[in-house]
């Protein structure tokens, strides 16, 4: 027995603005993702990569079309219910995905787990920090780290609630090359021992192809599927 | 997973982001801490003096209770009355006229038995504890020494004889307790007035008696059964509980009308919390859309950052608290002798529970709306990085708001005792922080429909009026208010000194003479126009009595059966001054039925002011009983008069026929109108001379000293007054802070185009300087139609402010602004232009 897709979109649109000034941003995106896959999504600029991944991951909510994640219709949600939803199953890392100025790493890796009620938060983020080698740097502030050390607080912060699907967004887009391969194999080290669904924007090649599956988009639409 | 975030949660949370010392909320602290702090000062001030007055009852009373009468002393079964319940001192009060042989000076004449003080230690100026004068001395205020220029030792004459001045009065622990006074005390012993003359039948003197309680017992259960025991009597009782009912009546008033001010101060700094609270939360868009992503719902946001801003709230609004109650000591000395009591350092609970709560609800009201936009930061400004301006939803800011409105009314109006009053000034301070707000808005408008001038600074500065972000209409608000504050008062205070000084004593006779004897009248106007021959003399019979019971024949009612006396009918409390005449007096028109012809001889009547008659209920046929020298006596009332109480000059409530009173002993009273420029200080001496048992009082002497009084009250509003100003100070350094960062993007885009920093002062003095201009506009422009307002409407008096004194005020309070305002923005003149671009 198959289980359910871990993404199940159909004609998914998103428009931004009104009147004269809308913009159509995606134009009819079907696509469903497996429980686990790991998915790249590719295309040149302005193609509507980021917003994809906005509505897929529930910051976003979608002009058009149906959308379930994780088992829920985030289509017929308000914002406050998708952040709810995102609670505790979806983690996500973006390129300039600032860590909280006045927290510590560990406070930054809690908040999440503190929002979705789970009562052992500090022990799971000192747990996770020491998986992603930060072991050391749990009462440092962001302004103390590196670049490479701030983005794997942000993945142990996406990870450590042990998601069911984490979403990134160029994860090593402001790295320098080997900070970022660092930060790539200690993002698939993580979603494997979490066995969570992965979908990750990069204009990498090389990190494309590690994945399950490699959908390319164009004005809006899916260009190409690998997966499909 | 579902609901809002657990307090505790939020607030784990919400610490980890709070700095230490407030970074970031530093405007909210300082504009809690000045209203807060103003409130508290001004509530613990006022209840550290009611308390003091309420704590030293017995001792500024003189006793438990206190029983006058006029115009005559106890009789024998009165006296037995008031000895059977303790302890009794008894004395007598009059104004009365003391003289030098080179000066003469009207007095309040004291006079004491040797049991005085029951409570309390009277203290000469060198420090002798004393009670009554020895025999043929006196003891005199310092005032009345200097009035008459003696010395301890030095002689002067009161009525009939010459006393000696034995010593300067140093503490008088029943001063307060004597009430208002019309000249310089001066103390003597109890047998001095009869050996002076001064007390013959008709005298207008009243005769005192304190009695000590052998044990504690309820005192207004004793006075009410001696007003059984002696319903005629013309008892006038006090007791310890409220031993000074005009100092508790002025503290009080004075304490209500200081909170009003303070609180729209309060609010004005509620201009600046707003402005802060909206910069903070502005600078957190980041974190809170960070918070989203992670899983934070708009509610969520709302108590982690309403958890943070309550901290600074409160932190802002201890130390307001601590402030006020330190400074209470300070303000008592400043205000030095307009207070009844001097307070130490009080700690009144419930006026800084009140004061806090003013403060917290002010911060409520005005933290909600960016606290509620502040919910609607998109999670999606991260990704994008997209800065959107926000749709300002006022739904949900409308029951913070609007409730936080309703508790700051509701809870001013039930601590007031005026509360029409209090809603008169909480209605007109809505309205003018509505028309500031007007006025913020036309001048964007105006100010961007102005032809650019040619000139490229005063071009930039116009432009800085009305940019995207400027806080014009903030600053015209907070700013306008404390100015036209400042008007408001010097108008109102300049106008009624000028009135004081110039307009009354027109209306005002020169002199009021009391205790003429009715047989010396030919030769008191005699003497009056030997020396002045065009001197009018006015004389009236004058006797005191209580109305004592009113109403148609038969169905009366008592005085003493009253729950409460109306509002309106303030001539049942306590005596009143009588009087008799054959004709309509002078000032007054016969508004219902007819005067009595002269020399009527039928049933007494009387004729009574139309107001009482109104709030009485009264219809023409009935009639009034009073109580007079101890008698009961009744009168028909025959008509009702309009009252000029203008005219300044003798206006009686109560004119009765000369049938049914003239055969009580009395005396007459005189007013002296002197022409234009003559001199009264030889007409002084001669009448005290001619007619020793008669005082004179100096009207001119009464307005200066009125005039002091209000120049004392004006600076202590003009304090609390200052508050609103300071807060207004605080909401422009607010906004400078928070435009820093486009204000110094503009000085190093300029200082690279090559505009030197003396060019770079010259942009931020025009900018301000025609702020400072526009502010000065509208503060004079509604503070003085306000002013206008309460002297011509409220006091009833002529319009006569002081322009350049109106307008100095005005100019002070406008370079203080101008002042900070340039401070507060040199700090972006020093930027380095490389250094900034890096920054940038």
């Amino acid at each position: 027995m198959t289980s359910p897709p871990a993404i199940e979109a159909r004609g998914l649109t998103l428009t931004l603005g009104e009147g004269g000034a809308a913009v159509e941003i995606l134009r009819g995106i079907d696509l469903s993702v497996r429980t686990g896959e790991t998915l790249a999504l590719l295309g040149p600029s302005g193609s509507g990569k980021s917003s994809l991944m906005a509505v897929l991951s529930g910051l976003e909510r979608a002009s058009g079309g149906s959308l379930t994640v994780a088992g829920q219709d985030f289509a017929a949600m308000d914002e406050d219910a998708l952040a709810t939803a995102r609670r505790g199953r979806i983690g996500i890392v973006l390129q300039a995905f600032p860590l909280l100025p006045p927290m510590t790493a560990l406070e930054n890796v809690a908040v999440p787990m503190e929002l979705a009620g789970q009562a052992d938060a500090a022990a799971r983020a000192r747990a996770e920090l020491e998986a992603v080698g930060l072991g050391h740097r749990l009462t440092h502030y962001p302004a103390q780290l590196s670049g490479g050390e701030q983005q794997r607080v942000a993945i142990a912060r996406a990870t450590a609630p042990r998601p069911q699907l984490i979403f990134a967004d160029e994860p090593t887009g402001n790295l320098d090359a080997a900070t970022g391969h660092e930060i790539v194999e200690l993002l698939f080290a993580r979603r494997a021992e979490t066995g969570a669904t992965l979908a990750i924007i990069t204009h990498d090649a090389e990190l494309a192809a590690r994945c399950d599956r490699i959908v390319t988009l164009a004005d809006g639409l899916i260009a190409s599927d690998s997966g499909a | 997973m579902s609901g809002t975030l657990p307090w505790r949660t939020a607030w784990t949370i919400a610490r980890r982001d709070l700095h230490r010392r407030f970074r970031g909320l530093r405007l909210l602290l300082v504009c809690l801490f000045l209203g807060v702090g103003a409130l508290a000062a001004i509530g613990t001030l006022t209840g550290a003096i009611e308390s003091e007055i309420t704590a030293r009852g017995q001792e500024i009373l003189g006793g438990d209770l206190e029983v006058s009468i006029w115009q005559r002393e106890a009789s024998a079964e009165e006296t037995a009355g008031l000895a059977a319940l303790g302890q009794v001192s008894g004395g007598l009060r009059m104004q009365a006229t003391a003289s030098t042989a080179t000066a003469a000076a009207p007095i309040e004449l004291k006079a004491v038995d040797t049991r005085w003080p029951l409570y309390g230690t009277f203290l000469l100026a060198d420090g002798r504890k004393a009670g009554a004068p020895p025999r043929g001395e006196a003891w005199l205020a310092q005032g009345a020494a200097d009035r008459l220029g003696v010395r301890p030792g030095d002689t002067f004459r009161l009525g009939t004889i010459d006393l000696k001045v034995g010593g300067i009065i140093g503490e008088e622990p029943d001063r307060l307790g004597e009430g208002f006074a019309l000249g310089p005390t001066v103390i003597v012993g109890a047998q001095v007035p009869a050996e002076a003359g001064l007390v013959a039948p008709g005298a207008m003197y009243r005769a005192k008696y304190r009695i000590a309680f052998p044990a504690p017992r309820n005192a207004q259960g004793v006075a009410d059964s001696l007003r059984d025991r002696f319903p005629s009597s013309g008892f006038e009782i006090r007791t310890a509980e409220r031993a000074s009912p005009g100092a508790d009546r002025f503290v009080s008033r004075m304490g209500d009308f200081l909170v009003l001010v303070g609180l729209s101060a309060l609010v004005i700094a509620g201009i600046g919390i707003g402005g802060g609270v909206s910069s903070y939360l502005e600078a957190r868009r980041g974190g809170i859309a960070t918070l989203k992503v992670l899983g934070a719902t708009s509610g969520d946001i709302a108590r982690i950052y309403m958890l943070q801003l309550g901290m600074a709230a409160l932190a802002g609004a201890a130390a307001g608290l601590a402030a006020g109650v330190l400074v209470t000591p300070l303000l008592g000395s400043a205000l030095g002798s307009l207070l009844p009591v001097q307070p130490g350092l009080v700690i009144d609970p419930a006026a800084l529970l009140r004061a806090a709560a003013f403060g917290l609800m002010v911060a409520l009201i005005f933290a909600a709306p960016p606290l509620i936009r502040a919910r609607s930061f998109p999670a999606m400004a991260l990704m994008r990085e997209r800065i959107a301006p926000l749709a300002t939803h006022w739904r949900p800011a409308l029951l913070p708001i609007g409730g936080g409105l309703a508790a700051i009314a509701v809870l001013a109006l039930a601590g007031s005792g005026q509360k029409l009053l209090g809603a008169g000034f909480l209605a007109g301070a809505a309205a003018v922080l509505g028309l500031l707000f007007l006025f913020g808005i036309a001048i964007r408008r105006v100010s961007a429909r102005i032809p650019p001038p040619r000139d490229p600074l005063l071009r930039i500065a116009l432009g800085n009026l009305h940019r995207p972000g400027a806080q014009t209409g903030a600053l015209v608000t907070a700013l306008g208010f404390g100015l036209a504050a400042f008007v408001l008062l010097a108008a109102v205070e300049t106008s009624i000194d000028a009135d004081i000084q110039r307009t009354i004593p027109r209306q005002a006779p020169d002199y009021f003479v009391l205790d003429i004897p009715r047989d010396r009248i030919g030769a008191f106007e005699t003497l009056v126009h030997a020396g002045e021959p065009k001197a009018e003399i006015r004389h009236v019979p004058a006797l005191r009595g209580r109305i004592l019971a009113y109403g148609p024949k038969g169905a009366m009612t008592r005085v003493a059966d009253l729950a409460e006396i109306p509002e309106d009918a303030w001539p049942l409390r306590g005596e009143r001054g009588l009087t008799y005449s054959d004709g309509v007096p002078e000032g007054n028109v016969v508004t219902a039925g007819t005067w009595w012809p002269a020399d009527y001889a039928g049933e007494p009547l009387v004729s009574i002011d139309e107001q009482l008659a109104k709030a009485l209920g009264l219809k023409l046929g009935d009639y009034i009983t009073i109580g007079l020298l101890g008698v009961e006596r009744d009168a028909r009332i025959a008509s009702f008069r309009r009252i000029d109480w203008d005219s300044m000059g003798f206006n009686y409530v109560l004119v009765f026929t000369p049938n049914a009173i003239a055969d009580a002993p009395h005396n007459l009273a005189a007013t002296i109108d002197l022409p234009g420029g003559a001199r009264s200080g030889p007409l002084l001496r001669e009448l005290v001379r001619a007619f020793p048992s008669s005082s004179v009082i100096e009207i001119g002497q009464v307005l200066a000293e009125a005039r002091v009084i209000l120049g004392q009250v004006g600076n202590a509003v003009l304090a609390a007054a200052s508050v609103a100003v300071l807060a207004g100070i605080a909401v422009l350094l607010g906004a400078i802070a928070a435009a820093r960062a486009s204000r110094l993007y503009d000085n190093v885009i300029l200082r690279v185009l090559g505009a030197s920093r003396r060019q770079l002062l010259i942009l931020q003095l025009a900018e301000y300087g025609l702020l400072a201009a526009v502010l000065a506009v509208v503060a004079l422009l509604l503070g003085s139609a306000a002013a206008w307002g309460v002297v011509v409407h409220l006091f009833e008096f002529d319009w006569l402010p002081d322009w350049p004194r109106v307008l100095a005020v005005l100019g002070c309070g406008v370079a203080l602004v101008l002042g900070f305002a340039l401070a507060g923005s040199l700090p972006l003149l020093r930027a380095k232009p490389a250094q900034a671009l890096r920054e940038l």
